[in-house]
C-alpha cells in the first residue's frame, strides 16, 4: 500500500501496459470514436465512469458473495451484468443531457458493456489484488486506483489518435486508406512503439 | 412470410462485421493467429449469433427499453454456455486452443452489436438472415486474416510448414500485425468497393 | 489578406526541401563511410541496397499514385540511409530491403507522402524489423578495423554484446572513452562514429538547417536520468557512458530533429527532446530492451500533434 505501488501502478496501467496500445483491449470504440477530440474525451469519460464504478462494485460482489459461496465460476456473467446496468444508466443519462452526443456515440455507447477494456479490468483487478480468494491489504483501494489508471491510459490513447487523426485530414491520404484502414495502420505503428516498454521491471 | 436475401447478403460484403461495422476486433485479433482458431470460433460465433438473435426477436416485445441491455446479455450469456459445453464435449482440442475466447464471445462486439441494431427491431426470419449473413461475413474476415497471418507470421498452414527456409514476419503473429493487416485488407476492400 | 494553412515540414531557413535533404545527407555521410572502415565491406552494400530499395519503392509508390515523382527531393534517399545506419552490420542483405520498402510504404506514403507522416519512417522500418526478426537485429560485432588517428588497425572480430547490453545485463566491463567516441565499439553500422555524427551535426547547426533544442534537451535528461538512477544505486550513473552508447547522437541529432514530424514551436521542442529523453531512459533502466531511443522517437512523434495543439503561437491581436 506504499507509494511505490501507487506509482507503479499509474505507470504501468496508464504507459506501460496500456489498455489499448499494449494490451490490445476496447479496440473497437477507439478506432471508431477517435476521430474528433471532442467524442474522443467523452467516450474516454463515460468508460472511466464505467470502469471506476464497476471495479467498486465488482469488488464487493466477488469478496461477499462469490468467495464466500464458492461461486467463484459466475464471476465472469455477474460481472457483465453489472456493467452492463451500468451502461444502460449512463446511456439513460447521455441521451438526456446531449441528444448530439448521444447521437454521435450511436451504438458505441452500449457496446461499452462488451468493451473488453472494462470487463477485462474487473477481472485483472481480481487476479492482481486477491490471492487465493483473500483480498490483499488495501485491495479496495489498489483496485479503485488501477481503475482510474486504466480509464486514464485509455484516455490517454484516445486523444493521442484524435490529435493524430485531426492533423491527417487536411492530408491526401490515398482514397482507400481513408479514415479506418489508416486508422489501423496508425494504431499498429503506435503499438509497436509500445513494444520498446516489454519486459518491463520496476 | 417474404425472405429478402438483401438481409443476408449485406452482412458479406457490404456491412461485414470486421471490415466494415468494424465489431469484434478484440477477439479477432487475439484469435485469427492459425486456420484451425478460426475455423472453430467462425462456427461457435456463428451458433450464438444465430441462437441470440432469433430469441431476441421473438422477445423484442417483451423487454422494456431501460432494461434491455442486461436482458441481452442473459439470453447471449446462455447460448455461449451452450456452446462451451458442446465444444467442451465434442472436441477438447478445439476448448483447449480457443480458451478463455469462447466464454469471451459474451464480449464479442458483433453479438450484442446485431441484437441492440437489428434483432430487436425486426421481424424473426430478417434476423435469421442478418445472423447467418454475419456470421458469414465475421467468418470469412477470421479465416482471411487468420490465413496471412499463420502463413506469413509463422510459416504454416493448419499448423504444417509449407516452404522451408522462409523466415517468417514474427510481427504478424503479434497484435500489432495483426492490426496492421486488418488496416491493409480494409484498404484493399475499399479500393474494390470504389472501383465498383 | 490571404491566409495560407500548410503543412509540414515548415522550415526553419529559406532554403529549399531539396537542399536541406540533400545537406543532412552530406553530413552522415562520413559516420557511414566510418561504419564501412569498422565494419568491412559488407556494410556499404547494406547501405546500399537500402537507399536503392527506399527510392525504387517511392517511385513505384508516385506511380501508382499517380503523382509527380518526388524522389529527387533527397528524402527516400535519406530514408533508406537511416534505416541503414540503425542495422548491425551482420544482417543478411534482405533485412534492409524488406525494411526500406516498409519504412516508405507504411511509414511514409500511406499518410501521402512527404510532410504528411506523422512517424520517422525510417523508425518505423527499424521498429518492424526488430519486432518481426529479433535475432537477426541484435546480433551485434566487434569492429574488424579499429580507428585511431590516423590509421586502421586490425582486430579479431567477434559477436559481442554492445554496451548497453552489458549494462542491462549488469556485467562488468571496461571501455575507453576514446573508443567510444572515435566509434571502435560494437553497434549499428552508423551510429558507432560519435565523433563524425558530431562534426555532421555541426555542420547541420551553423546552416541553421538543425536547432539545438531538440537534441540538447533530448542527451540532457538522459545524462541526467541515468546519472540519478545509477545500476549500484541512487547518484551513481555514468551518464558520459550513457551519452556516447547506443542510438543516442544519432537519434538524437539527425531523427529526432526531423521537420515533418517534430513539434513547430521552441516550447513544443523542448517538451519533445526532453519526452524522448525521458522514455529513452526509462527503457534503457527498467525496460527488457537495452536501448529505447528507436521506441522513444515514435512515441514522442504520435504526441506531436498534441503538442503543436497546445503550444500554438498567441495571434496578434487576441
Amino acid at each position: 500500500m506504499s507509494l511505490v505501488s501507487f506509482i507503479s501502478i499509474f505507470i504501468s496501467s496508464v504507459f506501460i501496459y496500456n489498455v489499448i496500445l499494449s494490451r490490445f483491449l476496447g479496440l473497437c470504440s477507439f478506432i471508431a470514436i477517435s476521430k474528433e477530440t471532442k467524442p474522443a474525451f467523452a467516450m474516454s469519460m463515460a468508460v472511466m465512469f464505467v470502469i471506476v464504478m464497476s471495479s467498486i462494485i465488482t469488488w464487493f460482489i466477488y469478496r461477499f458473495l462469490l468467495v464466500p459461496f464458492n461461486l467463484t465460476y459466475l464471476r465472469t456473467i455477474s460481472f457483465i451484468l453489472v456493467i452492463a446496468s451500468f451502461v444502460q444508466l449512463v446511456e439513460m443519462v447521455v441521451r438526456k443531457t446531449s441528444p448530439q452526443l448521444y447521437k454521435i456515440f450511436g451504438i458505441y455507447l452500449p457496446l461499452i458493456t462488451v468493451n473488453c477494456a472494462v470487463f477485462g479490468t474487473s477481472i485483472l483487478n481480481i487476479d492482481t489484488f486477491f490471492k487465493d480468494g483473500r483480498p490483499i491489504t488495501g485491495s479496495l483501494i489498489l483496485s479503485i486506483f488501477n481503475g482510474f489508471c486504466v480509464a486514464l491510459g485509455y484516455t490517454f490513447a484516445m486523444l493521442l489518435m484524435s490529435g493524430i487523426r485531426e492533423r491527417l485530414e487536411v492530408c491526401d491520404i490515398p482514397k482507400s486508406l481513408k479514415d479506418f484502414p489508416l486508422a489501423f495502420i496508425i494504431a499498429s505503428i503506435i503499438s509497436m512503439s509500445f513494444l520498446g516498454f516489454s519486459g518491463f521491471r520496476f | 412470410m417474404k425472405i429478402n436475401l438483401k438481409e443476408f447478403l449485406k452482412g458479406i460484403i457490404s456491412e461485414n462485421p470486421t471490415f466494415v461495422l468494424m465489431l469484434g476486433l478484440c477477439p479477432t485479433l487475439a484469435i485469427s493467429t492459425t486456420l484451425a482458431n478460426a475455423i472453430g470460433m467462425s462456427f461457435a460465433a456463428t451458433f450464438v449469433l444465430l441462437g441470440s438473435n432469433i430469441i431476441i426477436s421473438l422477445i423484442k416485445r417483451l423487454i422494456p427499453s431501460k432494461i434491455r441491455i442486461p436482458s441481452y446479455i442473459v439470453v447471449i450469456a446462455t447460448f455461449v454456455t451452450i456452446t462451451e459445453l458442446i465444444i467442451k464435449a465434442y472436441s477438447p482440442a478445439l476448448d483447449k486452443s480457443l480458451g478463455i475466447y469462447i466464454p469471451l464471445i459474451v464480449v464479442n462486439c458483433i453479438v450484442l452489436g446485431r441484437a441492440e441494431a437489428f434483432a430487436s427491431k425486426s421481424n424473426l426470419i430478417d434476423s435469421i438472415l442478418d445472423a447467418l449473413g454475419m456470421g458469414v461475413g465475421f467468418s470469412l474476415a477470421l479465416i482471411l486474416i487468420s490465413g496471412i497471418r499463420e502463413f506469413f507470421g509463422v510459416g504454416k498452414i493448419f499448423g504444417n510448414t509449407v516452404i522451408r527456409g522462409f523466415e517468417p514476419v514474427f510481427l504478424f503473429a503479434m497484435p500489432s500485425g495483426a492490426l496492421l493487416i486488418i488496416g491493409i485488407l480494409m484498404g484493399f476492400f475499399n479500393f474494390l468497393k470504389n472501383k465498383k | 489578406m490571404k491566409l495560407i494553412v500548410s503543412n509540414s515540414p515548415h522550415l526553419h531557413s529559406s532554403e529549399s526541401i531539396e537542399k536541406i535533404m540533400w545537406s543532412v545527407i552530406i553530413s552522415l555521410l562520413p559516420s557511414g563511410l566510418m561504419g564501412i572502415l569498422l565494419f568491412g565491406v559488407k556494410t556499404f552494400w547494406i547501405i546500399f541496397f537500402s537507399v536503392l530499395t527506399a527510392v525504387i519503392t517511392e517511385a513505384l509508390c508516385n506511380i501508382i499514385t499517380k503523382k509527380r515523382l518526388t524522389i529527387y527531393d533527397g528524402s527516400a534517399f535519406l530514408t533508406g540511409l537511416l534505416l541503414a545506419y540503425n542495422l548491425p552490420p551482420t544482417v543478411p542483405f534482405w533485412i534492409p530491403i524488406v525494411g526500406s520498402f516498409f519504412s516508405i510504404v507504411i511509414g511514409k506514403q500511406v499518410f501521402g507522402g512527404l510532410g504528411q507522416n506523422i512517424f520517422n519512417p525510417a523508425l518505423v522500418g527499424r521498429v518492424f524489423l526488430m519486432a518481426s526478426w529479433p535475432k537477426y537485429m541484435t546480433n551485434f560485432i566487434t569492429p574488424i578495423n579499429k580507428f585511431y588517428p590516423f590509421r586502421l588497425v586490425k582486430c579479431d572480430s567477434i559477436t559481442s554484446a554492445t554496451i548497453l547490453s552489458l549494462l542491462k545485463e549488469k556485467k562488468n566491463f571496461s571501455v575507453s572513452y576514446l573508443d567510444l567516441f572515435l566509434g571502435n565499439k560494437g553497434g549499428c553500422i552508423g551510429e558507432v562514429a560519435v565523433f563524425l555524427l558530431l562534426l555532421g551535426a555541426l555542420y547541420l547547426l551553423i546552416k541553421k538547417y538543425i536547432l539545438l533544442y531538440i537534441p540538447l534537451s533530448y542527451i540532457i535528461t538522459v545524462a541526467i536520468l541515468s546519472y540519478i538512477f545509477g545500476p549500484n544505486g541512487l547518484f551513481t550513473g555514468n551518464w558520459l557512458l550513457s551519452i556516447l552508447s547506443g542510438g543516442l547522437i544519432l537519434g538524437a541529432f539527425f531523427m529526432a530533429t526531423d521537420y515533418v514530424t517534430s513539434p513547430l514551436t521552441k516550447k513544443g521542442q523542448l517538451i519533445f527532446g526532453i519526452g524522448c529523453g525521458i522514455i529513452t531512459s526509462v527503457i534503457r533502466i527498467w525496460g527488457g530492451y537495452p536501448e529505447g531511443v528507436s521506441y522513444a522517437i515514435l512515441i514522442m512523434n504520435a504526441v506531436v500533434p498534441l503538442i503543436d495543439r497546445y503550444t500554438k503561437q498567441r495571434i496578434f491581436g487576441r
